[in-house]
């Protein structure tokens, strides 16, 4: 799973950044890159966010396979827009007896389509690669998201790993007696190891409370820490979003 | 070349695609595919849905202060399940379920949605499945859609009577669906331009169709197998989460005694019903066998027990009366008291005063 290659580097010096500026920031890149027109603003943040990837000594094996899903789905709003969209041919040839015909509209347009999308993937992983989950959440909660929300994703984020572990166990299990041989024999088994997730769920979830009210839980957690700002990052933040303004307005 | 061969064109791309491919996560709409304005009116369209979760979630955590741990494990539960891919025969490739669908069915569907929600969030920031600008389209469709289409066909086929498993593979097979409709419609909103909208969203949900028909089988197949085994082996659980009401759970114990019951009535019925000169009916013994033995010289003499004389059957009856009436009070907490007394626990057997 990619969840079990996930590499924090701590030492680099956006990592050490404050979550809520990186969040901030990256907030407004995205909504630069959505807008933006042309190829050469997201083509350039793909560039620059491949650069701190690999300045943060992020596999390429990893960064491989956060793009699989959204280079796939490029690859078919690409082919959707190439051959459906537009009027001046751009290319064609003969299939199973069809004549297919490529526009030069739908090529630009599926250009412009993955440039952004690429770009767009790009800032998240590099939010994602430099900030610890538990930060980014304390960043959301100072951005006032409700606090039944910031519970909630704080449980589901410390009790994957546990889950996560119990479900490959009796995947194993599963697997070692025959239990996905067969496509029907592989629902069975999937589905009884979905329940039993649910139950261990169930279970944890009581054994939870109780240790949490004995430590004083009364349905609320406690908010999420803040430290100040410090002028620096604030600067850095600033200067990245202004720079990236112009280039996004002159592109 | 006409529309019908331009889909079919769809299709066969896109269907080599997925057999090209290893491992397809082609579930949730990626980072930047709809432009600003469209991922703002999803979010739109998604926050109140949200809140209303918030708020349902809040209500249910104040009666039992275990419910948003239980919520926040339920996220874990669906993050995993929707990182675990399965295998689609048709397309030859593995997708993953959405899980929304049995979130709907055991959290409700405003709960379910936060759910789907913070798990999206997740995804979004450690796999890239999902974006954070797309995030409120992601929400529309699988939280919402998925958990109400899946919460509301189970509790309509439930409504009449259907059996468990079946309601369960309606639910996640619909909930699937109406996800996946959802998102052709947000797609082709958001990536038609100039060109119309109708055309486009019928392309994608061709595109859709190699992988995603038969995920919804699949994942109608996991939802019933994992309400089934709930039902089987925690009805408590069921009952907490209101899924089920507690009576149903111990009517589905003691329907079995009452068929077993009605079987040994009817049969009794039948037997006392049966004609006076039925007992007349010769059987084979007398039939074949009395006969050639009497050819052979070998006269058939009185019976050992007969069971026709005397009160031996009166007290053979007796005998089956004891051992039955003991047997049935020996076994009848485990026949009628509640899923939660276990009998193999001792201490669950004594009263409370006791413990």
């Amino acid at each position: 799973m990619i969840l079990s290659g996930y590499i924090h580097n701590g030492d680099h010096w956006l990592s050490r950044m404050d979550a809520r500026v990186k969040i901030i920031s990256t907030l407004i890149l995205l909504a630069m890159v959505l807008t933006c027109e042309g190829t050469s603003f997201p083509l350039f943040l793909l560039l620059c966010g491949a650069g701190l990837c690999v300045n943060m000594k992020i596999r390429s094996r990893m960064l491989l396979m956060r793009f699989l899903e959204p280079l796939f789905i490029v690859a078919v709003l690409f082919i959707l827009k190439v051959f459906f969209s537009g009027n001046v041919p751009m290319f064609s040839f003969e299939f199973m007896g069809m004549t297919v015909t490529g526009f030069r509209e739908g090529f630009m347009e599926g250009m412009r389509l993955g440039c952004r999308i690429t770009g767009a993937v790009m800032i998240v992983a590099v939010l994602g690669f430099s900030t610890p989950f538990n930060q980014f959440i304390a960043g959301l909660s100072w951005l006032k998201i409700p606090r039944g929300f910031i519970e909630i994703s704080l449980f589901a984020y410390r009790y994957i790993f546990m889950l996560f572990e119990d479900a490959m166990v009796i995947y194993s299990a599963q697997k070692n007696r025959l239990g996905y041989s067969t496509i029907r024999r592989s629902l069975n088994s999937f589905g009884i190891l979905a329940g039993a997730l649910v139950i261990k769920a169930f279970d944890q979830s009581q054994k939870t409370t109780v240790a949490m009210t004995q430590r004083g839980y009364d349905g609320v957690m406690p908010a999420p820490e803040h430290k100040p700002f410090k002028l620096l990052e604030i600067g850095g933040g600033l200067s990245v979003i202004i720079v990236m303004g112009i280039l996004w307005k002159i592109w | 070349m006409n529309s019908v061969k331009k889909i079919f064109f769809v299709a066969l791309i896109c269907c080599g695609l997925l057999l090209s491919a290893d491992a397809v996560y082609a579930m949730h709409i990626a980072e930047g595919i709809l432009p600003l304005h469209w991922a703002a009116l999803w979010f739109a369209v998604a926050i109140p849905f949200v809140a209303f979760g918030l708020y349902s979630l809040n209500k249910r955590s104040r009666d039992d202060l275990s419910f948003k741990p239980l919520a926040g494990l339920m996220t874990a539960v669906i993050f995993i399940i929707s990182c675990m891919p399965i295998p689609v025969p048709l397309a030859g490739t593995c997708s993953h379920p959405c899980g929304t669908g049995i979130s709907g069915i055991l959290v409700g569907p405003s709960i379910s949605v936060v759910i789907a929600a913070a798990a999206l969030l997740i995804q979004a920031i450690f796999l890239a499945h999902g974006g954070l600008s797309t995030l409120g389209a992601n929400i529309v469709s699988m939280g919402v859609m998925g958990s109400f289409t899946g919460y509301l066909t189970f509790k309509l086929l439930r409504s009449f009577r259907m059996n468990i498993a079946v309601a369960g593979f309606t639910a996640g097979l619909f909930a699937n669906w109406a996800t996946y409709l959802m998102t052709s419609v947000e797609l082709a909103s958001g990536i038609k331009g100039d060109t119309t909208f109708l055309p486009l969203f019928w392309k994608i949900l061709v595109a859709f169709i190699p992988t995603q028909l038969p995920l919804g089988i699949l994942e109608g197949a996991m939802t019933a197998g994992m309400v089934v085994l709930l039902y089987k082996k925690r009805p408590d659980l069921l009952i907490k989460m209101r899924v089920i009401k507690p009576t149903e759970a111990a009517m589905h114990r003691q329907g079995i005694t009452a068929l077993v019951a009605a079987l040994c009535i009817t049969g009794a019925a039948l037997s006392a019903a049966a004609p006076a000169d039925a007992a007349k009916w010769s059987g084979v013994d007398e039939v074949v066998i009395e006969k050639v033995a009497s050819e052979h010289g070998r006269e058939a003499g009185a019976t050992l027990i007969d069971l026709e004389q005397g009160d031996i059957g009166l007290f053979l009856f007796l005998i089956a009366g004891a051992l039955g009436g003991f047997a049935a009070g020996y076994y009848w907490r485990s026949i009628l008291a509640e899923r939660g007394q276990s009998l193999d626990d001792p201490k669950e057997m004594r009263p409370e005063k006791q413990r």
